[in-house]
């Protein structure tokens, strides 16, 4: 066991981060930019309602200009429950310069579509699926997973998370050993 | 080395494929990395979810302590001018008028000898058991260093220091000009501190990082050093202590809440009288005195402002620099007249009855008198002190009083600047000698807020004030050659926050304001540079060891129920309301139609609909609500309250806050207790102000819960216990922490018969 897991951890560090980003969703460099005038709408009156309460919340601008940042696009969508990736969200901005994220803003009515397109997004993952995925770092087939390797990954690979962030996610979870009871554990951020 | 391979070819899903086919053993490898990905971009997705829908819950929970504080704060300013508007159009004779004149009327005694009289402290013993700090005078650093950590062991200063060094300090006080200029020479850094509202925690932690004020090290506080946390009195002792010692290198603004109609609300009051039952009357009468002197702002090398709460489209420094701003014992009310002794200098003047006869047309002009009867709701909020100011007119007296008022000042020796004299010496500028404008002045500076738009409106949300936009800060500051304004008055999340372009610095530094874990505090340091450095923190040790998210739900879970006891108390509003979209009385309204009507009734621009599933538990059938089923839900019962009628429990869960402002007003000799029949005048009192009918029955019913030993008088204290709601004192109510050790402290002390 002991020279296997050597072998393993040191393979995410030397893989460069752009190819492996677009690998879960290879279909996304094919398809054609986003187009808001092609999305169906079909949230009820009430839920549109509930939206707007939500995006009020992060309006920047306050005093009810109903405009929300394209850096903040993401985090309405999220705090209304939809799960997209970081990817997701730029796709349906229209793939915006860095430098816009911050100064450009986006109101109700453009933001809504690209709500919806999300909401019709397959992908949101299930309890099954997290477990799947972490068992794989399970050497022992014990049920936990060495925390430190965990961190690893989510720093590494994927839509990476900085440090802070995953000490925040981890927080209580590890136990003395450093391990982390997996089954529990995706139970835990999946009550969210 | 194998498995790199692969995962470079994971972009290329058909050459991916091709080779597992071909190779099987690497495509169970394959499958794992594929796997691994998915698994982090999956945990990776679901925390950024987990992080915004936290962030909303965060904001939605500041957003209901804030509309609810403001709120507060707007009502305390509506019963004021409710009083006000009685005492102009009552007799003379009417008991309800006498209950509540008081607090209208000048102090009492004036000629300093009298003062002094009344306040001295000379004959009051400190017994042989008493354990906490001696002080001599002239005061020393050693003894000032002392009294922090006394006060940080929980010890109390006796009553004869509190008042020797509150005369102390008055006297330094009355020798500052409205206008501090300080500066950073000698490479000294200047260190701000925003509101502490009574939270000693929070002024021991900045001492502690920062070190205390001293010759290298200046401090500016920058008002509301008192009311809601619970050591409003010790907060005071230590900074006047440190003004006394290091008087050129300590400096105090005012705040909106160094005055003492906004202390009887907001829980300093109650504190003093608590912690000095024999002395505290004197003690407040002082601090009344005092807070008229604290200066209104200062300025560092002559480019930075330090004041309060803002500025406004009129604010003008050489006003505020020559005004008598110990005229303004509370900033809600117009300046008192005034008598100069022949001396030149300003004094008060002693009303006895005869001479506040003869006074009443000018009172009743000058005071806030309403000009039309109470209107509806809309119109309470619209008749803000603004339109009074506009309602004033001046006349011959008031003209020669502020001529002569300028020349005291010319004669009194208090420092001005160079602008000041000129200005003084003119005798053309007229507005300016208008009381009511100078008012108007103070009242902006304790009071407004900024905001993101341009101009200059009416603060109606705290009833007081302005809301100031960006355009008015770069008129501001360029008029007065000025790059920065720092001012306090709003809690914000981080300690601080930049507006108007970086313009303008809003500094907190009363951390966990709301609730433990709500928010940070801050403090700046300035430098020669006058580039602000800021520094955050946050008190209390159980904060560190909480989570975020631990934090954000016990802070969330607090604003909740406090927004709950707010939804009860309006309970026949909201029927009201509903009924208007239910009108088959079928019980049920539409989610819609429910936020709608909360919303029209509750005024705190609330996101309901996101707060609904948290409000509302009872289940949803078809998209419709039953409230009757919400209302039971909501239901809260005190211990005794059966007897009572529903509507007026209703009234007193609602109004508690002014009811008891309304029940310490009336107890004028600070007791505890008021007579039954004062107890029904306040009712009577009550009811015509929130347009009410309240029956005498109905009173004595209420009576009758408290006076359990029939002797004709009500406990205060016992009276609003007994319809306390919660069990866990609400900190916006009572003005104590929640999780301070309140109670066991002031048992205490309590038990200390020597204070």
């Amino acid at each position: 066991m002991a020279p296997k897991k050597p072998e393993q951890k040191k393979e995410p560090v030397k893989v460069s981060p752009e190819p492996v980003k677009d690998s879960p969703e290879p279909e996304l460099a094919n398809e054609p930019n986003f187009d808001p005038h092609i999305i169906k709408i079909d949230f009820t009156v009430d839920q549109i309602e509930e939206f707007k309460e939500a995006f009020q919340l992060f309006d920047r601008t306050l005093q009810n200009q109903m405009k929300v940042s394209f850096s903040q696009c993401g985090d309405v969508m999220r705090a209304l429950g939809q799960n997209p990736t970081n990817t997701e969200v730029l796709r349906v901005l229209g793939r915006p310069k860095p430098e816009d994220m911050d100064s450009k803003l986006v109101d109700f009515e453009t933001f809504l579509p690209m709500l919806q397109h999300v909401a019709h997004s397959k992908d949101q993952g299930t309890y099954e699926d997290f477990v799947e995925g972490l068992r794989v770092f399970d050497k022992e087939g014990n049920g936990t997973v060495m925390g430190a390797e965990l961190r690893h990954v989510l720093v590494t690979l994927g839509e990476r998370m900085t440090e802070a962030e995953v000490d925040k996610l981890l927080a209580g979870q590890e136990d003395p050993n450093g391990c982390i009871n997996y089954e529990a554990f995706v139970k835990h951020i999946l009550s969210g | 080395m194998v498995l790199l391979f692969f995962f470079a070819l994971l972009h290329n899903c058909d050459l991916l494929y091709y080779i597992c086919c071909v190779s099987f053993p690497l495509f169970a490898l394959l499958h794992a990395a594929v796997t691994t990905l998915r698994a982090a971009v999956l945990i990776q997705r679901w925390y950024r979810q987990y992080v915004a829908r936290t962030e909303t819950r965060r904001r939605y929970t500041w957003h209901i302590f804030q509309s609810i504080e403001y709120s507060g704060e707007q009502a305390q300013i509506k019963l004021y001018n409710f009083l006000g508007y009685l005492m102009d159009n009552f007799t003379p004779s009417s008991n309800e008028r006498n209950l509540i004149s008081h607090i209208f009327r000048e102090n009492e005694v004036c000629r300093d000898a009298e003062w002094e009289r009344y306040f001295c402290y000379k004959n009051i013993e400190v017994p042989e058991i008493y354990s906490g700090p001696h002080l001599t005078f002239p005061l020393t650093v050693e003894q000032t260093v002392g009294l922090v950590e006394a006060f940080r062991n929980k010890k109390q200063l006796h009553s004869r220091y509190v008042l020797q060094l509150l005369l102390e300090t008055w006297k330094q006080l009355r020798m500052l000009p409205n206008i501090n200029r300080i500066s950073t020479c000698q490479s000294k850094e200047i260190t701000i501190c925003g509101d502490l509202h009574g939270q000693l925690e929070d002024l021991l932690l900045i001492f502690y990082k920062n070190g205390m004020p001293c010759l290298e090290k200046p401090y500016v506080f920058n008002g509301d050093f008192v009311d809601r946390g619970k050591d409003s009195i010790e907060i005071l002792i230590i900074l006047f202590s440190f003004l006394l010692v290091y008087p050129s290198d300590v400096y105090l603004n005012r705040g909106n809440h160094e005055d003492h109609i906004v202390n009887l609300r907001y829980g300093f009051t109650k504190e003093v009288l608590t912690k000095y039952k024999m002395h505290g009357k004197r003690i407040l009468k002082l601090l009344q005195k005092i807070f008229s002197w604290l200066p209104l702002a200062t300025v560092i090398d002559q480019k930075v402002l330090v004041l309060h709460g803002g500025i406004s489209d009129v604010t003008d420094l050489s006003i505020l620099a020559r005004l008598d701003r110990h005229n303004y014992v509370s900033a809600l009310r117009p300046p008192k007249k005034r008598h100069k002794s022949s001396a030149g200098m300003s004094i008060d003047s002693e009303m006895d009855e005869d001479i506040l006869a003869a006074n009443k047309l000018c009172q009743r002009r000058i005071s806030l008198a309403y000009p039309k009867a109470f209107g509806e709701r809309e119109s309470f909020q619209n008749r803000s002190l603004q339109d009074f100011s506009d309602r004033i007119k001046g006349n011959a007296v008031d003209e020669l009083e502020s001529r002569m008022r300028k020349q005291s000042i010319y004669n009194s020796g208090t420092i001005s600047s160079e602008k000041n004299i000129t200005a003084s010496v003119s005798s053309d500028s007229i507005n300016s000698d208008n009381p009511n404008d100078e008012w108007k002045q103070v009242l902006d500076l304790l009071w407004s807020d900024p905001m993101p738009q341009d101009g200059c409106t009416p603060n109606e949300v705290r009833g007081g004030g302005c809301y100031w936009g960006p355009d008015i800060t770069e008129d501001f500051l360029n008029k007065h050659n000025l790059q920065l304004i720092i001012r306090s008055h709003e809690c914000k999340q981080d300690g601080y926050e930049f507006c108007h372009n970086r313009k303008v610095l809003t500094l907190f530094s009363a951390s966990n304001y709301y609730d433990v874990g709500s928010n940070r505090g801050a403090y700046v340091k300035l430098g020669p540079d006058l580039v602000p450095y800021l520094i955050q923190y946050q008190a209390s040790s159980m904060t560190r060891e909480l989570t975020v998210r631990q934090s954000v739900g016990r802070t969330e879970r607090s604003a909740l129920k406090v927004l709950r006891e707010q939804l009860f108390a309006h309970k026949s509003d909201l029927v009201c309301a509903f009924k208007k979209f239910d009108s088959e009385n079928t019980g049920l309204v539409s989610v819609t139609d429910w936020a709608t009507a909360v919303e029209s009734v509750m005024f705190l621009g609330l996101p309901w609909r996101m707060l609904r599933c948290q409000l509302v538990t009872s289940k949803i059938i078809d998209g419709m609500i039953d409230y009757n089923e919400w209302f039971s839900e909501l239901n809260i019962k005190g211990s005794n309250t059966d007897h009572i009628d529903q509507s007026l429990l209703e009234t007193l869960y609602r109004h508690r806050s002014t009811l008891e402002t309304i029940f310490r007003i009336v107890d004028t000799d600070n007791s505890g207790f008021i007579t039954i029949e004062d107890f029904r005048q306040t009712w009577k009192l009550l009811s015509v102000y929130l347009k009410m009918e309240i029956t005498d029955e109905a009173i004595s019913d209420l009576a009758v819960t408290i006076d359990s030993n029939q002797d004709g008088s009500i406990d205060i204290d016992e009276f609003m216990e007994a319809f306390r709601l919660t069990d866990k004192k609400s900190r916006l109510e009572r003005g104590r922490s929640m999780f301070m050790g309140t109670a066991s402290d002031l048992t205490k002390l309590e038990g200390d018969p020597n204070i």
